[in-house]
């Protein structure tokens, strides 16, 4: 445990050490982005040999104190985020288009990593509040990096994310009014299907779904995401929407009554389905690049959506390795396709899809990069993302009642592949390219392919990553 | 008993009615003023409900600073130009519809709550000679929630931050009022006073960092809109020390806690931001007194921060 | 007493989100979730009334969700009047 706990203050020391000094440098970063991944590594390693731990923070015995919780999921997820913070953080340093030079990216990013880990680790309703308020403001806060044309998205995500975060405070608050504890473990125990406990379930988790852009309350993201700078829309996309949806994870599976959970499977599943109907048709129309990649975030979330809602439907635990798998595949995947579409639009000059005509010529390895990050996303045997779906599709084509549902997995991988192929299709059109405005940069076009390599290599560690996933089942 | 029925009668309809009124007054100055006085009433019913660490929070912070932050933004950004104030009728139906089924489903389940289970204000209470301080409020937030207030405080920074981020236009702050100029004189060294004297209470008896903090800031805020404090500048070391100084402190103290067994400093704390019990209460005034520091020097600076200042 | 303040902080929830769903002017939405925040910790104060003393636990939780909102405000309305500024237009939506 005390290995997590390095892996979540490393980044909150650095980044107080950044503000008093003013550095501009991401060296720092990098280098407390690598310690961090390093005792996240150690962590996941101590989390399989000894199973889950417990930390009471202060000394003090539940319900008083605030525990930490370290399962096989949060410590996956712990050397996830600081996995995804080291390529970005190299990224943003050495790409001449990232905006970091002005900025206070850095101390921001090493914030947003140890909001994101105080989220991971922790196991109590009301510090889950704040750490949602972190990943807000910090969220915003990076969006208005790139400058005013950022700003009515941003104040529309902050309003939009309070207010979801104060329907998820009364949700917490009916329940400690109703039961008396904050302990979600403790909660567990003593949750009975009321209408009390219906009520605050339903606000914690409209609150939740807003913040991870669950269709249809998905709208704020696309912009927000689009006006980012490259490498703060890779996070945001990446890592800042799961943290509530680990929030929901739980709060259904532990906390919910059966009953509640068998009730609200079916509509979050559904809405799996449409997301990924819906977002994939808005990625296929989109007229920018950036916002076709957003879309395709709110897409992808549709299959997460999914493994959650057969979840809690069929009241089968283990459907969970599904989910996070999904997240893992999808997580470095769109760090991959942000960074690759980031460099192009930088370098060719445009924002529009039309500007990638013929960039198979002019900058191949990026268009690579979006097209093997395209791949996972889709859903391509042997990447990770084939993987997640694979997990998640064995249970639904065993009967033929589920047969519907893989329907639905079905439209989704033809609206990734539409969308992806779009793209790609336009990239090999040789015929007249555009011509870049600067020299492509190599270096940048490595970085943004090695995720896509990354999402495609967990399939040769889908044994150990399965088991581990399944030994973490709550 | 009458009397008393009265008077929370008279205060909700009061609360309801100013609240009906920031909401739907036609012109913003008019919503910001209610909203002020919106939060002193609020503070009022705080203090009736037997919460006096919320009713001193409540006027500093949500009264006085957030109306000042409030009153700043409308001078920046001007009266919204007239027009159709009033939303179309085809808009108000059906908010109004979904805004009264979500208001009697939430009484519905606000009910029962009256009669709920309540377990932690007994152990709360039980532990507090183990805590270092006598006040149950300061013992949550600064012993057995530590966690929670460190994360507030960096939640405290971000909005800072997040100002930093932006580019917007200077604002002018208008040569001092003879009468305010007058009153500031007065008031400044007493706001230092009281913010003192309510940050060391805090373990006793009502008060603490956080309510501190926010006098102070009022205080340092009315001297800098009387042009008697130097603009605040980030590039200067000791403000960025004082904004980081309430973290430092607290993340000191706890990775103290952490290693110090192993480095032999004794029966140091066992956990994350456990305090030796004979340690405690001196741990937490300097937790609490560099929080002060912190939260003042953050407030002022998102009060009174000008753009170019900020962004250095 | 207590089941008198729930009701009232209830009320003010539902004031705040119902001027939220007719989307206000930027400045008025922020006045309208600082409502919604004050109905929620009037609740919140109300729950900590039950029982023979008052609920500590829910009082430093009220301290830390007003330095929250404080906090959020302040970003909010830096980042809107940084909009308005620009475009001068009243109706920016919620």
């Amino acid at each position: 445990m005390t290995l997590a706990l390095i892996s979540l203050l490393t980044p909150l020391a650095m980044a107080l050490l950044l503000l008093l000094s003013r550095s501009r440098s991401g060296w720092w970063v990098m280098g407390s982005s690598l310690v961090s991944l390093i005792a996240a590594l150690g962590a996941l390693h101590g989390v399989i040999q000894d199973g889950a731990q417990w930390m009471h923070l202060g000394g003090w015995d539940a319900p008083l104190a605030i525990r930490f919780r370290l399962m096989p999921v949060s410590a996956l997820l712990l050397v996830f985020t600081a996995l995804i913070h080291l390529l970005v953080s190299v990224y943003a340093e050495r790409s001449r288009h990232s905006q970091t030079q002005r900025t206070d990216y850095w101390p921001l990013s090493s914030l947003l990593h140890a909001s994101l880990a105080a989220l991971w680790l922790s196991h109590d309703l009301f510090n889950w509040y704040i750490t949602l308020e972190l990943l807000g403001l910090v969220a915003v806060a990076m969006v208005t990096i790139s400058g005013a044309k950022a700003y009515v998205p941003a104040l529309r995500y902050l309003l939009l994310s309070l207010v979801a975060s104060l329907f998820y405070l009364l949700g917490v608050v009916l329940l400690y009014g109703h039961y008396g504890v904050l302990d979600l473990a403790l909660l567990a125990d003593a949750a009975k299907a009321d209408p009390t406990t219906r009520l605050a379930l339903a606000l914690m988790t409209l609150g939740l779904m807003l913040k991870a852009a669950f269709w249809p309350l998905h709208l704020w993201l696309p912009p927000a995401h689009a006006s980012a700078p490259t490498a703060v829309s890779a996070l945001l996309s990446a890592l800042v929407v799961k943290g509530p949806l680990f929030i929901l994870w739980l709060l259904w599976s532990e906390l919910a009554p059966a009953e509640l959970g068998q009730e609200a499977g079916p509509v979050i599943a559904v809405a799996g389905v449409l997301a990924l109907i819906f977002g994939g048709w808005s990625a296929l129309r989109a007229p920018y690049l950036k916002t076709l990649v957003a879309y395709s975030t709110v897409a992808q979330l549709g299959y997460a959506m999914m493994a959650l809602g057969l979840l809690l439907h069929w009241q089968r635990p283990e459907l969970h390795v599904a989910l996070w798998l999904f997240v893992l595949a999808h997580g470095l995947a769109k760090v991959s396709m942000f960074l690759a579409a980031g460099e192009m639009q930088a370098t060719l000059g445009s924002k529009s899809v039309g500007v990638l005509k013929g960039a198979t010529q002019t900058m191949p390895i990026a268009m690579f990069a979006f097209a093997v990050a395209g791949g996972s996303l889709i859903g391509l045997p042997p990447s990770g993302g084939f993987l997640a779906k694979w997990v998640l599709l064995r249970p639904l084509l065993l009967e033929p009642a589920h047969w519907p549902w893989a329907a639905g997995v079905l439209i989704g991988t033809l609206m990734s592949a539409g969308y992806v192929f779009r793209v790609v299709v336009l990239s090999f059109d040789r015929a007249h390219p555009t011509r870049p405005d600067h020299r492509p940069d190599l270096f940048a076009q490595w970085l943004a392919l090695l995720p896509a390599l990354l999402v495609w290599g967990m399939a040769l560690i889908s044994d150990p990553l399965i088991l581990w996933l399944t030994g973490g089942a709550p | 008993m009458v009397a008393d029925g009265l008077f929370d009668g008279a205060l909700g309809v009061l609360l309801l009615t100013l609240a009906t009124a920031v909401l739907h007054a036609r012109q913003l100055y008019t919503s910001v003023v209610l909203l002020i006085a919106f939060g002193l009433l609020l503070a009022l019913t705080w203090a009736r409900l037997g919460a006096p660490d919320l009713a001193l929070a409540e006027a500093a912070i949500g009264a006085g600073l957030t109306g000042a932050l409030l009153l700043s933004a409308l001078a920046r950004c001007g009266e919204a130009p007239p027009g159709p104030s009033r939303a179309p009728p085809l808009r108000v139906l059906p908010a109004t519809l979904l805004a009264l089924l979500v208001g009697i489903v939430l009484l519905r389940a606000l009910w029962p709550l009256a009669e709920g289970p309540v377990l932690l204000p007994a152990l709360a209470l039980g532990q507090l000679p183990a805590a270092g301080v006598d006040h149950p409020v300061t013992a949550v937030l600064l012993n057995y929630r530590a966690w929670d207030t460190l994360l507030e405080l960096v939640v405290l920074m971000l909005a800072l931050l997040g100002v930093r981020q932006l580019h917007s236009a200077k604002q002018v702050i208008p040569p001092p009022w003879p009468l305010l100029l007058a009153w500031t004189r007065m008031l400044a060294p007493l706001a230092l006073l009281v913010g003192g004297y309510v940050l060391w209470r805090g373990a006793f008896a009502p008060g603490g960092a956080f309510q501190a903090g926010a006098l102070l800031a009022a205080g340092a805020v009315i001297l800098r809109l009387n042009h008697l404090l130097p603009p605040v500048r980030w590039d200067n070391g000791l403000v960025r020390l004082l904004v980081v100084l309430g973290l430092g402190v607290f993340l000191a103290v706890g990775v103290v806690g952490l290693v110090g067994p192993g480095l032999g400093f004794g029966p140091v704390g066992t956990a994350w931001l456990a305090y030796p019990p004979a340690l405690a209460g001196p741990l937490i005034l300097t937790i609490e007194a560099a929080a002060t520091l912190s939260i003042a020097t953050t407030l002022t600076l998102l009060v009174v921060g000008e753009p170019e200042e900020l962004r250095a | 007493m207590t089941l008198f303040y729930l009701c009232i902080g209830g009320g003010l929830f539902v004031l705040g989100l119902h001027s939220l769903l007719l989307r206000p002017h930027w400045l008025r939405a922020i006045m309208a979730i600082n409502i919604m925040g004050s109905g929620v910790f009037m609740v919140m104060v109300a729950l900590a009334r039950r029982g023979d003393t008052t609920d500590p636990v829910l009082h430093a939780l009220v301290v830390t969700g007003l330095v929250i909102a404080v906090s959020a405000t302040a970003f909010a309305l830096r980042l809107a009047s940084g909009l308005l500024e620009r475009t001068k237009k009243p109706e920016g939506g919620a």
